[in-house]
């Protein structure tokens, strides 16, 4: 395919979050093209662990996440693309001692108060939603119907599909070498395949963003780390309909894919910063220890499949979203600690206003890419699922 | 049904004690040391399970290797009933699309796993690994065999045919007997043998590799080592045609299975796609074991296998059809029939020209592809290579991967035959032991030595296209 040789609008990066990102772009009418190093969604929207939830702890991250989950119910329809489909089965928190029960308790009373449908449970309660739990050492559960989870396969495709009838393009295989820029204005980029001009750059690449903002000599704290996913033979449906999440076990989060009906989930073990991204033996292991405590129906099923991708992560685990102030034209939306996929409807939705209006109804400042600096760092964000 | 008399084998002798397990409730006679799936079969049963949108669906591979014969054992779902051995009193039922976990709240005790150390861990108890196992322990290498099937020899155990070559290459020996003698050099040297044991995961772990397997379907197993042999053999391939997933059609070696290894008459009139060494060789083994081989068709416009095997069997009365292809098989839960028909140069059926074959059996000998899950897994370069079977993973000539340390063998490094998988068990078990520095130069002049005969062996008339395979695989 022959590239084009100018743009409005140069979005660096096909995953989850560039690929929306174009898509609101191309449907203000912006000429649009998106770059991607390998394929789209090859980075870390593929390797996700499916979960969109709600249940966090902070005015920022729920206001976000209740604006994601309003896009997410209506995507299919907005994309015009049926196949993809939410899965409103929502997330339960399993827990286990009186702390647990505290602080739960209070992210819910906040959750609440922004309109989530959020509510402490009984043991018996939780088994009635996922039958086949283990609440022998649960004492209560936290519990919101209206999360659930998507396919991050028909996601993308559906993407991919609107900014093909958006007119956006998509270059695949194409790595940006070099960003163009007159004075701090940028101009456009300099790519395997050719230039592109373009006033407005947007570093959607999450992981790889470093690399992207060390061509303009910029720094923002966001660094590669390991984490690991995997999944089971797949049995019957809607056995494990909600993300099942136990900080006691291995801080494992599990659940039934969407589509196949095997089980996927991971637990909180992560290396790095790194690159490597090879599977690793005691993940494997606390996997089976784990998930068999949680529900031990799971110790009859076989994994299949384990595999490895990154968690862009910030020192606050929350995403790096914004202007860029040394540099005019240069936006940034990277660094999403784990909660891409789930935040990127509201998030790019969020920062295409920026781009366009120079502001969002939106809480972003909360992700202002300056509050390191200034040593404002948020409360760090409930890393699960 | 059961084979009374075989030419070749003495099947009571091998029978196991006999036990009784229900399928759906009634009572079947199996026998200990045969898999389930088989003894379903010796009993009639050709229905394993049904797909989620209600298709039957029979034996395929019968090594562990698809998911077609997935059933509910004792309340657990998709397991493999091909390689997993007969209990008495076991509760086997079909399954029906995606069944439920049993309802069980006791977590597993966990205990830690076994842990095994050794110097080079072999993947695979087929010819290839079996002699990789034996080179690396003459050298002094602490070596663990790992296999998943219930009996060391791979492939071997079903070729009752003799073998062509050299003396040394085991000629004029037939395949079953190989296995046998291979397995009495295992049993001479101080090699740890695991088998029904799966090995799930390949790792590095520090300057060491970690093998993780299940033994048994139930206990995890931890080897540690300083080299890898991966030798996990191939897998059968499937050709597209209106209900090739009926039961009823078979890969060639499930056939093999069903009749060499455990003696149970896989049908009584068969079919065969693809006229290749295994096609032909097949049908010999068919009509020795008693069943009627109605064809052999063969899309090419000739024959692939040797020809002394295939002018065998024209001599017994089986026509082989060559430019001809397989439209559809048809019958109601179970093969009954299938439609064949020529083809024109562009390989299109030639309308008109459609035979109808009475047959329960359609067996598939349209080739394997490598099986290279773990090495893919560990990271190691694959490339596609047609003439090798597919996906292949890369090596040198010491048959190391672009992983340090971890070499390949046999089908899983390129789809060819038993006599050149031993050779190349031999060189990477060999390398492998100098690796972990146990051998000595005498382990380099041997490594040279199985070169010449792997060479002497690819110059007859299939090694053409292995080498022009190899050349493109190879690292130098």
């Amino acid at each position: 395919m022959k590239m084009k040789s100018k743009a409005d609008v140069v979005v660096v990066g096909g995953g989850i979050i560039g690929l929306f990102s174009a898509y609101w772009l191309a449907k203000s009418g912006e000429e649009v093209v998106v770059i991607e190093k390998k394929y789209p969604g090859s980075g870390s929207t593929f390797r996700c662990g499916t979960g969109i939830r709600q249940q966090f702890g902070d005015y920022a991250n729920i206001q976000m996440m209740k604006k994601s989950v309003e896009i997410w119910k209506n995507l299919g329809e907005m994309l015009e693309f049926p196949e993809f489909k939410f899965a409103q089965t929502g997330y339960l928190f399993l827990l286990y001692s009186d702390e647990e029960i505290e602080s739960f308790s209070k992210n819910v009373r906040l959750q609440n108060k922004y309109g989530i449908p959020s509510r402490i449970i009984t043991p018996e309660e939780a088994r009635e939603i996922v039958p086949l739990i283990d609440i022998s050492e649960v004492k209560a559960a936290s519990w919101n119907p209206t999360d659930g989870k998507a396919n991050p396969f028909l996601a993308v495709r559906g993407l991919l599909n609107a900014l093909k009838n958006l007119n956006a393009e998509v270059y695949p295989y194409t790595e940006v070498k070099e960003i163009l820029h007159r004075g701090n204005e940028v101009k456009g980029v300099k790519t395997s395949r050719g230039e592109i001009r373009a006033d407005i750059i947007l570093n959607a690449t999450n992981a790889w963003a470093k690399i992207l903002n060390e061509k303009l000599g910029l720094k923002f704290p966001i660094e590669p780390y390991k984490h690991q996913a995997v999944i089971t033979e797949p049995f019957k449906y809607d056995e494990i309909k909600p993300m099942v999440i136990s900080f006691k076990y291995g801080g494992a989060y599990l659940t039934q894919e969407v589509t196949s009906g095997g089980v996927i989930g991971g637990i909180d073990l992560k290396y790095g910063p790194t690159w490597d991204l090879t599977t690793t033996y005691k993940f494997m292991r606390e996997i089976a220890k784990n998930f068999t405590h949680i529900i031990p129906a799971l110790k009859y099923i076989p994994l299949i499949r384990q595999w490895a991708g990154y968690y862009a992560e910030t020192p606050d685990h929350n995403a790096v979203i914004g202007k860029v102030r040394e540099y005019d034209g240069y936006y940034i939306a990277a660094g999403f600690s784990g909660h891409g996929f789930m935040l990127a409807p509201a998030a790019t939705k969020g920062i295409v206003d920026i781009i366009l209006h120079g502001k969002s109804d939106l809480p972003m400042d909360f992700y202002d890419p300056y509050r390191f600096e200034r040593g404002e760092l948020r409360e760090q964000a409930i890393q699960m699922g | 049904m059961r084979i009374k008399e075989h030419p070749v084998i003495d099947f009571s002798k091998k029978k196991g004690r006999k036990v009784t397990i229900y399928f759906e409730g009634k009572p079947i006679e199996a026998y200990e040391g045969e898999p389930i799936a088989e003894a379903l079969h010796a009993a009639g049963i050709r229905v394993l399970n049904y797909t989620p949108r209600g298709r039957p669906r029979g034996l395929f591979c019968a090594i562990g290797k698809c998911s077609s014969c997935l059933m509910k054992v004792n309340g657990v779902p998709n397991v493999r009933t091909c390689i997993t051995l007969v209990e008495d009193g076991m509760r086997v039922e079909r399954q029906r699309g995606l069944e439920p976990l049993p309802q069980d709240y006791h977590p597993p005790k966990w205990k830690d796993a076994t842990k095994t150390e050794g110097d080079v861990i072999i993947i695979g108890g087929g010819p290839a690994g079996m002699m990789a196992a034996i080179s690396a322990a003459d050298h002094g290498a602490e070596v663990i065999l790992i296999d998943e099937q219930p009996m060391l020899g791979g492939q071997l155990v079903k070729q009752t045919h003799k073998f062509f070559g050299k003396r040394q290459q085991f000629a004029g020996v037939r395949g079953t007997k190989i296995a046998e003698i291979l397995k009495e050099e295992i049993e001479k040297r101080r090699i740890k043998v695991f088998s029904r044991t799966s090995a799930v995961g390949l790792f590095q772990d520090g300057d060491k590799k970690m093998v993780s397997a299940v033994r048994n379907n139930k206990e995890l197993l931890e080897f540690y080592g300083k080299a890898v042999v991966v030798a996990t053999g191939a897998l059968e391939k499937m050709i597209p045609f209106e209900n090739n997933d009926l039961p009823g059609v078979y890969g060639a070696g499930a056939i093999q299975t069903l009749m060499n290894t455990y003696g149970i008459m896989p049908g009584k009139r068969v079919l065969i796609v693809g006229a290749g060494n295994v096609g032909v060789i097949l049908a010999y083994q068919l009509i020795q074991a008693g069943v009627k081989v109605v064809a052999i068709i063969e899309a090419m416009p000739k024959i692939g296998g040797y020809f002394v095997h295939a002018a065998k069997v024209r001599r017994l009365g089986v026509p082989i059809l060559t430019r001809h292809t397989i439209l559809r098989a048809e019958g109601r839960d179970k093969v009954e029939r299938a439609i064949v028909a020529k083809i024109d140069e562009n390989w299109k059926p030639i309308p008109g020209t459609e035979k109808v074959y009475n047959v329960d059996i359609v067996a598939l000998a349209v080739g394997l592809r490598p099986s290279i899950e773990l090495l893919h897994q560990v990271g190691a370069q694959t490339t596609y290579v047609r003439e090798l079977g597919g996906y292949v993973v890369r090596h040198d000539d010491m048959m190391q991967t672009t992983v340090k340390d971890i070499f390949v063998a046999g089908d899983s490094s390129g789809i060819e035959e038993a006599t050149t998988a031993m050779l190349e068990g031999k060189i990477a078990g060999l390398a492998a032991a100098l690796r972990v520095g146990k051998a000595d130069l005498r382990a380099v002049n041997e490594v040279k030595k199985a070169h010449e005969e792997l060479m002497e062996f690819r110059s007859g008339p299939f090694g053409a296209r292995i080498l022009e395979g190899l050349e493109k695989v190879m690292i130098k």
